[in-house]
């Protein structure tokens, strides 16, 4: 970041496949949007606004995944004009729910739900931006939350890189002292491999985490993974909990791959 | 030469920006010949995905779709699967569900007038700017958005991709303290939303009425939310099962968004039309206030949607105000269901209008085929149909800026949401065949590397991207987007500098060029070009070179070299062969032409 300078930082916000659902976390801040624009000049952020490509920044944030031949042109040219890399949420950081198209055949389902298909452009795979580019940051979760997203922004403008959550969900179970829903309800909580960063907000209501978060560090998903065949689940219901909404983390993957084949014989 | 000539000029399928909406828009002699609405936005095969997946995560994933109103597409979806199963949710679940649905009509449409539509009508760029003349009104705005987002978060736990709802109700009660807290804002906020509404009534709109069908939920006993027939101002009046005898999606070519017509015709479905529909159903305190307005509904004016959206938040306030006043805590905030086999219907008012689901489910309650009606494919008709209307109406001879921003406003006034947000719009307009873009600011550079478009007259000169739709294909039509961007060709633009593209134009590309002396051809080549991204020649020099540019073998060249021999080439060729686009091709193109620069 610039610092000791009047200078502003600058920032910009693209989008490519995805809700739209982490630029809330933007556009949520409301007052607290007025006074970061203060802070920092938003040069793109088309959805609020400023419209400019190809602008110079120190940090570019980018939401959603590529899923076509033209994202990646687009993304190296992020890449050359940003300072720091930041993807926001699953989709950007992992390939989001729509990768769950990776484990099909994408041309069926565009002849399924399109007339004419060939005017349909779209790569076989929806996969992260770190695939394609050097990511710097990444800020898990679907969707991030506005702490996650502003703790990050304050983290570089002080001129250090912000710290990672990747604690599971217990921990932070543990630490709000919320019932564990796995242990008196026998419910397939995905929060023992799940990254933390939402609060529990799952199982503090009284439900299993489904894993939105993504993986967290150093995972034992096949301990998990037998303990909810213990509870009667099915090895395809298995398969499901682990390809989600993070279905192309690679530790998901693994274990969500492990019981759909395991479901086939 | 050829004065009237018809000048085909296709805009390219990479004109996606940011995933979000474009448009082509063609005038020849005082007339529309060509407009699309193009959304390019990929498209991510939700309809699919849920094939195999059990229908208690359906919630979850449905909420994807959109970030905007996740709400919606959950409300939908459970309607849909509990019809199957058969299940009776209680009169506690049913006004839950309303009251999560105030706060996304409450977050969704404040955030739509604030941010998206109200620096419109003001003439600023973005709410930022917008804040600092309209900082009361844009204060009121984010805190009325806030608010419906906590209302979200009441039933959800959080506002974008809430975890609360399950099959059969909520995983849990709110509890009393934060039922209080908020019914303490929900009343607060009731004098801002009048206001708001009084503000909204004060803009200067543009009066814009015109002849649609206007198509929404009705319920005998209320505003709708979750539940009623889909009725129309045309005649229609049918169960929510019957939506596809009545609705057809099909597909264009320009947009990854499926159409949908009512009985072959554009609709309109949205606040507007809700409005227009239910005003009945809205309680004494605010059909007096409606009176009230210069705005008067039914509505055939278009942009007295934004008006319908304060209206709205102002009945979700009371409606919210009402079940919270009345709240109770649930022992269970769900119903038991019992797994069937079965089709099943939902349909819901997002707040964009009605939001159709439909589900086939096996007898293990995994989904064997969904069908997902989004508001803006209903709406994408009708907003082509509008734009045409209102543009003419507008008036065709207008300046550039103000036809792209009266478009703009026209596509923004519907808050389209194709994943949520086309909020930006490129526009280019082809007006007698030449090339108009939007102007932006100057800048200079001194200095020429090469002086062939030095000192030209910019009426007569181009810049000419050649591509054609394939991935691989489109170097001309993305420098020609790119210089978009650069200031200083913005500026030539104002000048009289033509920026145009071309789709394969063959031996066509002399009626293109022919009101041009000077022309700088852009394509792109086959072969990769060592270190550099491009390559410069003089079209005298293509023959010998053929063989190295050649994307288009079958037309360019062998175009070209007709047209010199024919002698009836402009004067001044250059061609550009691209193998990638970087910013030192679109410096070098600056610098061609930067000599042409006037300070005015």
């Amino acid at each position: 970041m610039p610092e000791q300078s009047n200078i502003k930082p600058t920032i910009a916000v693209h989008k490519f496949s995805s809700c739209d659902g982490c630029q809330l976390a933007f556009i949520n801040l409301g007052e607290s949007l007025i006074s970061l624009a203060q802070q920092v000049d938003i040069l793109h952020f088309a959805e609020a606004g400023p419209v400019n490509t190809d602008a110079t920044v120190d940090i570019a944030f980018i939401e959603g995944s590529v899923s076509t031949k033209e994202d990646l042109s687009r993304l190296k040219n992020i890449r050359e004009n940003s300072r720091y890399v930041i993807t926001i949420g699953a989709c950007a950081t992992s390939g989001g729910i729509q990768a769950l198209r990776n484990m099909q055949n994408t041309n069926e389902w565009i002849a399924e739900i399109y007339a004419s298909p060939s005017l349909i452009e779209s790569l076989d795979k929806s996969t992260p931006i770190k695939d394609h580019i050097k990511v710097d940051i990444e800020l898990w979760g679907c969707p991030i939350s506005q702490q996650q997203l502003l703790s990050a922004i304050r983290s570089l403008l002080l001129g250090v890189l912000p710290k990672e959550e990747n604690d599971k969900v217990c921990m932070e179970c543990k630490r709000q002292q919320t019932v564990c829903v796995m242990v008196t309800k026998k419910q397939a909580c995905m929060g023992p491999v799940t990254r933390t960063g939402c609060g529990a907000l799952c199982p503090h209501a009284g439900r299993d985490c489904y894993g939105c978060y993504g993986p967290s560090e150093n995972i034992n998903g096949h301990a998990l993974a037998n303990r909810f065949q213990g509870f009667g689940l099915l090895s395809d219901e298995i398969a499901r909990r682990f390809l989600f909404i993070n279905s192309n983390a690679e530790s998901f993957k693994q274990e969500g791959l492990h019981w759909k084949n395991e479901s086939k014989t | 030469m050829k004065k009237n000539s018809s000048i085909k000029i296709n805009v390219p399928v990479l004109a996606r920006v940011e995933g979000e909406g474009a448009l082509d828009l063609t005038i020849s002699d005082k007339q529309i010949t060509e407009l699309k609405l193009r959304i390019y936005e990929p498209p991510r095969y939700f309809e699919k995905f849920l094939e195999g997946r059990n229908y208690y995560d359906i919630p979850d994933s449905v909420a994807r779709i959109c970030g905007i109103c996740p709400v919606a597409y959950q409300m939908s979806a459970s309607h849909a699967i509990e019809s199957i199963f058969k299940t009776q949710t209680t009169p506690w679940i049913r006004a839950m569900r309303r009251l999560f649905y105030c706060g996304e009509w409450i977050q969704s449409h404040s955030l739509h007038i604030h941010l998206l539509a109200a620096p419109d009508f003001l003439g600023f760029n973005s709410v930022i700017e917008m804040s600092t003349q309209y900082a009361k009104e844009v204060n009121r705005g984010l805190k009325l958005q806030s608010l419906g987002n906590d209302l979200v978060a009441l039933m959800g736990e959080r506002s974008v991709h809430p975890v609360g709802v399950k099959i059969g109700g909520f995983t849990r009660a709110p509890d009393q303290k934060s039922v209080d807290d908020i019914l303490q804002r929900v009343i607060e906020a009731k004098q801002d939303a009048i206001e708001l509404i009084h503000w909204l009534d004060s803009l200067d709109l543009a009066d814009d009425s015109q002849d649609f069908v206007s198509v929404a939920l009705h319920h005998d006993l209320e505003y709708p939310f979750n539940e009623g027939r889909i009725i129309s101002d045309n005649g229609l009046d049918i169960s929510i099962d019957e939506f596809e005898q009545h609705f057809r999606e099909f597909q264009v070519e320009h947009s990854t968004a499926l159409h949908s017509l009512l009985n072959g015709k554009p609709y309109l479905v949205g606040p507007l039309a809700r409005l227009n529909l239910n005003a009945q159903q809205l309680p004494d305190e605010i059909k007096n206030i409606m009176l009230s307005l210069q705005a008067q509904f039914p509505s055939k004016n278009m942009f007295h949607s934004i008006i319908a959206r304060g209206i709205e938040i102002y009945y979700s306030l009371l409606e919210a105000e009402q079940i919270l006043t009345n709240y109770v805590p649930a022992d269970q905030a769900y119903v038991d269901i019992e797994v069937q086999a079965g089709t099943g219907y939902g349909c819901t008012e997002a707040p964009r209008g009605i939001l159709w689901h439909r589900y086939d489910l096996d007898r293990n309650g995994c989904v064997t085929k969904a069908i997902i009606t989004p508001p803006t494919s209903q709406n994408q008709g009708r907003i082509e149909e509008d734009l045409k209307n209102s543009l003419i109406n507008f008036g065709l001879d207008r300046e550039k800026q103000a036809l792209q921003l009266h478009a703009e406003k026209v596509i923004r006034n519907y808050d389209p949401c194709i994943s949520c947000a086309t909020h930006f719009l490129d526009l280019k307009l082809i007006r007698n065949g030449r090339t108009e873009l939007a102007s932006a600011n100057t800048s200079k550079q001194s200095h020429s590397l090469f002086n062939r478009f030095s000192h030209v007259d910019l009426l007569e000169t181009a810049i000419v991207g050649i591509g054609s739709p394939q991935p691989n294909d489109m170097h001309g039509w993305q420098v020609i987007d790119a210089l978009k961007n650069s200031p200083l060709i913005n500026a030539l633009e104002t000048q009289g500098l033509s920026l145009i593209k071309l789709d394969r134009p063959g031996v066509n590309l002399i009626n293109s060029l022919a009101a041009y002396k000077h022309v700088l051809l852009i394509d792109a080549v086959k072969q990769p070009l060592m270190n550099n991204s491009f390559i410069l020649m003089d079209a005298k020099e293509v023959q010998s070179s053929k063989k190295q540019i050649s994307s288009h073998e079958t037309g360019l060249i062998e175009s070209i070299e007709l047209f010199v021999n024919l002698d009836l080439s402009p004067d001044n060729i250059l061609i550009m062969g691209v193998s990638r686009i970087d910013n030192e091709l679109i410096k070098t193109v600056e610098k061609l032409f930067e000599n042409n620069l006037h300070n005015n």
